[in-house]
Formats: C-alpha cells, sequence, structure tokens
C-alpha cells in the first residue's frame, strides 16, 4: 500500500487540529463525534462501544505519545481516517505513562478484506516513528500539511 | 421489554465484539500488533463484555444469530446501495418502509440479518 492510496481515506473534515476533551473516555467520544460530523458513518453509539471494547483489549496509544483508536464495525462502510492532536496531551494509558498528544482513528468496514486498515495503521505507525515527523505535526496549521508531511516521512 | 430495534443494534454490537475477540484470538494479528508495538492484555474484559452483551438479547434471537454466525460466517451483513452484502442480492426497497421500522429484518435471499449502516 502507497501513502498516495492511504490519503484517500483522509479530508480535511476529518482533522481535528486542537481536542477539547482531557481524560481518555472523553476524548474516544470526542473523536467519535468528529468522525460522524466529518464522515458518511452515522452510529455514533456503535462506534464508540467499539473502540472502548478496543481500549479494553489493550490501550491503543504507543510510547511515542500517539495513539491509534481503531476497529472494524458494521456501521461503518469505508475505510475512514481521522487525525487529532491535542497540545496539552492526554493520558491514554501509554506503556511509558506520558501524554498523547497525535491522534489517528482508522475505522474499518467489517468486510474488509486482508486487514487493509492495519496494513494502513502500519504505515501510519511506521512515518510517525521519527521525532521530526511528530513535532512538525503537532505544528501544522492546515491538513495539507499534515498530508504533506506523512506523505515525506513515508 | 426491549424494543426490536434496540436488539437489532445490541446484535450489531455483539458481532463488532465477536470480530474483535476472533481478531485478538488470532496468532497473526497478534503478531502484527506486537510487531507495531501494541499490548493485548484485556483479552478476558471482551469476553465479558461480550457476556454483558449475549444477557441483553433475546435467547431465541441469540441463538439465530449464533445458527447463522456458524453458518454463515456473518449473521449480520450491512445493506449497501440496497444490496445484500451476504450474497449480492438486491434488498426490496420496501424493507426500508415504515411498515417495517424497529423489525428485525432478514435477507430473503440467504436469510442473514440485514443491517442499514
Ligand atoms: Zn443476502
Amino acid at each position: 500500500m502507497t501513502f498516495d492510496e492511504l490519503v484517500q481515506y483522509m479530508s480535511p473534515e476529518l482533522f481535528v487540529p486542537n481536542l477539547e476533551a482531557r481524560e481518555k473516555s472523553a476524548v474516544l467520544e470526542e473523536l467519535t463525534t468528529a468522525v460522524v460530523e466529518g464522515s458518511k458513518v452515522k452510529d455514533h453509539a456503535l462506534i464508540l462501544e467499539m473502540l472502548r471494547n478496543r481500549e479494553q483489549l489493550g490501550s491503543t496509544a504507543l510510547e511515542t505519545g500517539v495513539a491509534f483508536p481503531h476497529g472494524r464495525s458494521l456501521a461503518v462502510t469505508r475505510l475512514t481516517i481521522l487525525v487529532a492532536r491535542s497540545s496539552d496531551g492526554v493520558d491514554f494509558d501509554s506503556e511509558d505513562g506520558k501524554p498523547t498528544h497525535l491522534f489517528f482513528l482508522l475505522l474499518a468496514p467489517p468486510h474488509d478484506t486482508g486487514n487493509f486498515y492495519l496494513q494502513a495503521l502500519g504505515k501510519i505507525a511506521e512515518a510517525i516513528r521519527r521525532k521530526d515527523v511528530r513535532t512538525s505535526l503537532m505544528k501544522a496549521v492546515e491538513f495539507d500539511e499534515v498530508v504533506q508531511i506523512l506523505q515525506e516521512a513515508s | 421489554m426491549t424494543k426490536a430495534t434496540d436488539q437489532g443494534r445490541a446484535l450489531v454490537a455483539l458481532q463488532d465484539l465477536d470480530e474483535q475477540i476472533r481478531d485478538a484470538e488470532s496468532a497473526a494479528t497478534r503478531a502484527k500488533y506486537e510487531e507495531m508495538g501494541f499490548q493485548l492484555p484485556g483479552l478476558d474484559q471482551l469476553h465479558e463484555a461480550q457476556e454483558k452483551l449475549e444477557d441483553a438479547i433475546d435467547t431465541k434471537l441469540l441463538t439465530r444469530y449464533r445458527l447463522l454466525a456458524d453458518r454463515a460466517g456473518r449473521a449480520v451483513v450491512p445493506v449497501v446501495e440496497g444490496t445484500c452484502t451476504g450474497c449480492f442480492t438486491n434488498v426490496p426497497t420496501s424493507f426500508t418502509s415504515s411498515v417495517y421500522e424497529g423489525q428485525i429484518m432478514n435477507c430473503e435471499s440467504c436469510g442473514r440479518i440485514l443491517f442499514w449502516p
């Protein structure tokens, strides 16, 4: 999978420059609301329940200050990727206990063959492994810049 | 007595969760997750959530769901652009009319439970 393919599933409507929520549960709710407002996904409750269950399985926050809430749901018809940031950071139960600043929400339909969304997740996780990439992502003003930074990093 | 719509949505939530559990139990998926740096210690919690959801669903409906899932892989399938994605047969447009509102609908062709995402 190329990054150009991935970008098709992102959009300016699915970019939250600064989250208001300050704790994990509220962040999941705010992310779900943003995805319902910015995409064709309609069912807030189903998405939120699926994301909460996924976090029960294990936090989706990595030690790099980035989290990847994700999963498949019947309420989703195509891969949908939302990017969100929190300048103050949120305790998202990461292994190292450090706050999470960057969020990539990935939602996929149940019939996602070959776990396309996991490939997408891996691709983004790889791109943001570099600290300078994460720093630039936090500074980007427009959605286009976010895409450009990710493209150059991949 | 819970409304049929609530029952239907509980089924959808259950299927999402069943798939999440299946993924978490699959060695291949676990390996992918671990490679990316994710830990998955909470499988027991997912099973607990699964039991809770099952308790909220009418026994008859749950049995039908489990039978369909065993037979067809997925018991609940989304209707996309008027088509049952389980068997790719057109779903009658009348299915979305108010007459059936709140009812759990099955595909006339493959019998799977239909969901409009
Ligand atoms: Zn069918």
